[in-house]
C-alpha cells in the first residue's frame, strides 16, 4: 500500500476508507488536494473539539433538567432552553453528516477523473475547481442555515413540545421543569379530556367549513363579477371595476378592524344606520351570536376576497380564444350555455391550482379572523379553552400560546394542521414541472 | 324590436344591481375616510351619516404631534425595504443553484422546503424567540428582519425556481464557453430576463411587513421600535376606542398601497396567475 494511486481504479477502497477514516484525510494523502483537504480537516476538529459540549446538551435534551426547587430561579435548569439547544445541536450533527457525505462523495468523483486523465491535478488547478464546483454550496449556504435555524428548528421545537406537558400553570421554566410526557397530550385532546376533545373537534370542523365557504364565496364571487363586467355592451364596466379592485388594495388588518368597529353589537355603525333608517328595532348581534358571527366573517372575507378572483378570472378570460366563442354562436348556443360549456370549465382548469392554494391559505387565515372577530363569540367551552365560535385553528394556536400558554396543546394543533395540509402540498409537489419531466 | 327591449330592461337591472354592490364594497372606504376627518373620538359617537359632523384635521396633526407615528413608519420602512432586498438575493441565489446545478441531497431539499412552507411561521414563535434571545436579536429590527427572510424562503425558492427552470440553458452554456463564471452568469442574465418573478417577488415580501402583527408584537417592545401595525392596533384595543385617530392613521398607509397597487396591478396578476400556472 503506496500513498499512491493507480490507475486502474483498484485504489477505490484505499481511498474510500481513508476518505471516511477521518474527513479530508483522502483529499490530504492521495488526492494531494491540501487546501481542500484541510479544510475539510479543520470541520472534523471543529466538531470533535465541541463532542463533550454536545454530547452534554443532547443529554440535557433527554432529562429535560432536574427540579432544584432550593436553588434561586436564575440557577435552576430551564428546560425550554435545554430542549431548543438540543434540537439545535441535532441540526449541527444532521449538518457535519450531510457535509462529510458530500467529502467523501468529491473524493471518490476525483478518484474517478484521475484514473480517466491519468494524472493528478495541480492544486491550482484543484482551486480554480473549487470555485466553480463549490457555487453550489455558497449560493445555497444562506438558505440552508437561515432555512435550518429559523425554520427547522423552531418547527422541530414546537412538535417535540406536543410530547412534554410544557404548560401553565405547573410547568413554566424557570421556575419549574418541563417533563415528557410521551402521548398525554394526543390522548387528552383525542377523547381523553371531553371539554378540550369537544372544542377541538368543534374548531378543526369549523376551520374546514370557513375554508371552504371562505374560498368558494371568493372564487365564485369573483367570477361572476368578471363574467358580468365582461359584457361588451356595459360602457361603464372599467368604472365599476376600479370600485371592486379597491378593498384588494387595502391592507387586511385596516379592512378588518375597520369592519369590526363598524359590525360592533352596541355602538357600530351598521347596526346604528339600520336602526335610524327604521330597518330593525333591536341591535343585530354581528359579531356576539355564534352562527350570525360565522356568516359574517364569511361575508366579509368575501367582501376582501372576491376581488383578487375578478382579476384572475378576467386575465383568464381574455386568454381564451375567441374563435371557440364564434363558433359556440353560430351553432346557436345562447349567453348561458357558452358561459357553462366553454367559459366555465376553461376557467376552472387554469385557475384550479390558484384555488387550491388559496384553500390552503384561508385554513391558515389568521388576519381575517383574528382582526374581525378576536375568535369571539364566547361559547361553552371558551372559558377553559379560550377557543371562541369563530376560532380557527390558527387563531387558537396563538391563543393558546399567548393568553394560556397551555403550549403543549398549541403544538398538537400544529401537528394538524400539518396533517391537514400536507396532501395540498404534495399535489402541488407533484404538479410542478420538475417532478413531471421526472427530474426529482 | 321585442328583444331590444328586453335586453335593454336587462341591462338596466345589472346596473342596479352593480350600483347595490359598489356601494357594499365602497361603503366601509368612505366611512373610514369620512372618519379620519370628523371631529369626536370613538365610534360611538359619529354620525351615521358619512361626513355629517364636519371637518377637522386635528387627528393628523394629533397624529404627528402625540403619537410616535412618524417612527412606526419609519421602522417599517426599514424593516419592509430590508425584508424585501435580502428575500430577493437570497431567494433567487438559491434557486437559480437549484435550478440549474446537480448535487447530492438536492431533490431532499427541495422536498423540505416545499413541506416547510406550508406552516404558518408563528407556530414556532417560542423557538425563534429563544434563538432571537441567543443571539441578541430580541427588541431589534434586524432580528425582525431576519425571521421574516428566514420565513419568505422556502415558498419563494420554489417560485423563482420554476420560473428560472423556464429559461433556455443554451444561454448559460454559449456564457460559460465565454468564460463566465456562475456568479456572472447568475447576475448578468439570469436576473434580467427572470426580472417579472423578481418584481414580483420584490414587491409582495415588501407589502406584507407593513401589516404584519404577530412577530413584531413578539420581537419589538420597546415604544421607539413599534411597527404601523402595532401602532394603530393600540387605538382600537378594547382599552380605549379611538376610532377617527385610527382612521386617519389608517388613510395614511392605505393611500400609498392603493395608489402603488393600481399602477402595478396589471404586472401583479399576469404574474401571479403566470408564475402559477407555468409550474
Amino acid at each position: 500500500m503506496g500513498i499512491r494511486l493507480k490507475e486502474d481504479g483498484s485504489s477505490r477502497k484505499k481511498l474510500f476508507i481513508t476518505s471516511i477514516l477521518f474527513m479530508g484525510l483522502g483529499h490530504i494523502i492521495y488526492l494531494k488536494q491540501y487546501v481542500k483537504g484541510l479544510l475539510y480537516a479543520g470541520i472534523e476538529i471543529a466538531m470533535l473539539v465541541m463532542l463533550p459540549n454536545i454530547i452534554h446538551k443532547l443529554n440535557d435534551m433527554i432529562t429535560l433538567g432536574t427540579p432544584k426547587p432550593d436553588l434561586p430561579v436564575k440557577l435552576r435548569d430551564h428546560s425550554i432552553f435545554m430542549l431548543i439547544d438540543g434540537v439545535m445541536m441535532l441540526a449541527l450533527i444532521f449538518l457535519f453528516v450531510a457535509i462529510y457525505i458530500i467529502s467523501v462523495r468529491s473524493a471518490m468523483a476525483d478518484y474517478k477523473e484521475f484514473c480517466t486523465e491519468k494524472r493528478l491535478k495541480t492544486n491550482r488547478e484543484s482551486l480554480s475547481r473549487i470555485l466553480g464546483k463549490a457555487f453550489p454550496v455558497f449560493g445555497l449556504a444562506p438558505t440552508v442555515g437561515l432555512v435550518v435555524f429559523f425554520v427547522v428548528v423552531p418547527l422541530i421545537f414546537s412538535a417535540c413540545v406536543a410530547f412534554t406537558n410544557y404548560s401553565s400553570p405547573e410547568h413554566i421554566p424557570p421556575n419549574n421543569t418541563v417533563d415528557w410526557v410521551g402521548m398525554d397530550n394526543f390522548v387528552a385532546m383525542f377523547g381523553g379530556d371531553s371539554t378540550w376533545t369537544m372544542a377541538l373537534g368543534r374548531v378543526a370542523l369549523w376551520t374546514l367549513v370557513w375554508a371552504v365557504l371562505a374560498t368558494a364565496t371568493c372564487y365564485f364571487g369573483g367570477m361572476i363579477m368578471a363574467v358580468v363586467l365582461m359584457d361588451n355592451k356595459l360602457k361603464v364596466a372599467p368604472i365599476f371595476r376600479g370600485i371592486f379592485i379597491l378593498p384588494y388594495a387595502v391592507p387586511s388588518v385596516v379592512s378588518m378592524l375597520v369592519w369590526q368597529n363598524l359590525l360592533n353589537g352596541s355602538f357600530g355603525t351598521v347596526n346604528r344606520t339600520l336602526m335610524q333608517l327604521g330597518l330593525i328595532e333591536k341591535a343585530i348581534p354581528w359579531l356576539s351570536n355564534e352562527w350570525l358571527a360565522k356568516f359574517t366573517t364569511v361575508l366579509i372575507n368575501l367582501w376582501a376576497g372576491f376581488p383578487y378572483f375578478m382579476l384572475l378570472v378576467t386575465g383568464t378570460m381574455t386568454a381564451i380564444s375567441a374563435d371557440l366563442y364564434e363558433a359556440a354562436k353560430i351553432d346557436g348556443a345562447g349567453r348561458f350555455q357558452i358561459f357553462k360549456k366553454i367559459t366555465l370549465p376553461l376557467v376552472l382548469y387554469q385557475t384550479m391550482p390558484l384555488i387550491i392554494m388559496s384553500f390552503t391559505h384561508n385554513i391558515n387565515n389568521f388576519g381575517a379572523i383574528f382582526f374581525l372577530t378576536g375568535g369571539s363569540p364566547v361559547v361553552s367551552d371558551s372559558t377553559i379553552t379560550n377557543a371562541g365560535g369563530t376560532d380557527i385553528l390558527v387563531t387558537w394556536i396563538y391563543k393558546l400560546t399567548v393568553n394560556l400558554m397551555k403550549y403543549n396543546y398549541a403544538s398538537v394543533l400544529a401537528i394538524m394542521i400539518f396533517l391537514i395540509l400536507a396532501p395540498f402540498a404534495i399535489f402541488q409537489f407533484r404538479r410542478t414541472k420538475s417532478y413531471k419531466e421526472g427530474e426529482l | 324590436m321585442g328583444n331590444k327591449w328586453i335586453s335593454r330592461i336587462n341591462l338596466t337591472v345589472v346596473l342596479i344591481i352593480l350600483t347595490i354592490i359598489s356601494l357594499g364594497v365602497l361603503y366601509p372606504l368612505v366611512y373610514v375616510v369620512s372618519a379620519a376627518f370628523s371631529p369626536g373620538n370613538s365610534i360611538a359617537s359619529l354620525n351615521v351619516i358619512p361626513f355629517g359632523d364636519g371637518f377637522t384635521l386635528k387627528h393628523f396633526t394629533h397624529l404627528f404631534t402625540k403619537t410616535n407615528y412618524l417612527i412606526w413608519f419609519k421602522n417599517t420602512l426599514i424593516i419592509a425595504t430590508s425584508t424585501s432586498i435580502s428575500t430577493i438575493f437570497v431567494a433567487s441565489l438559491g434557486a437559480y443553484v437549484f435550478s440549474r446545478f446537480h448535487f447530492t441531497m438536492k431533490k431532499s431539499m427541495m422536498l423540505t422546503m416545499l413541506i416547510l412552507q406550508i406552516f404558518p411561521s408563528f407556530v414556532g414563535m417560542i423557538a425563534i424567540y429563544v434563538i432571537l434571545l441567543r443571539i441578541g436579536g430580541l427588541d431589534t429590527l434586524w432580528g425582525l428582519v431576519l425571521v421574516y427572510l428566514a420565513g419568505n424562503i422556502p415558498y419563494n425558492t420554489w417560485m423563482v425556481k420554476s420560473y428560472i427552470d423556464t429559461i433556455s440553458k443554451s444561454l448559460d452554456e454559449s456564457a460559460r464557453i465565454d468564460g463566465a463564471n456562475h456568479l456572472t452568469i447568475f447576475w448578468k442574465i439570469i436576473m434580467p430576463i427572470a426580472r417579472p418573478i423578481i418584481t414580483f417577488l420584490g414587491i409582495t415580501s415588501f407589502t406584507a411587513p407593513w401589516m404584519d402583527f404577530i412577530f413584531p408584537k413578539m420581537i419589538l417592545r420597546s415604544a421607539d421600535k413599534q411597527t404601523l401595525a402595532l401602532g394603530l392596533f393600540s387605538f382600537v384595543t378594547d382599552k380605549k376606542n379611538e376610532f377617527t385617530v385610527f382612521a386617519a392613521g389608517a388613510l395614511l398607509v392605505a393611500i400609498p398601497f392603493i395608489i402603488f397597487f393600481i399602477i402595478t396591478q396589471k404586472t401583479m396578476v399576469t404574474s401571479f396567475g403566470g408564475a402559477a400556472v407555468k409550474e
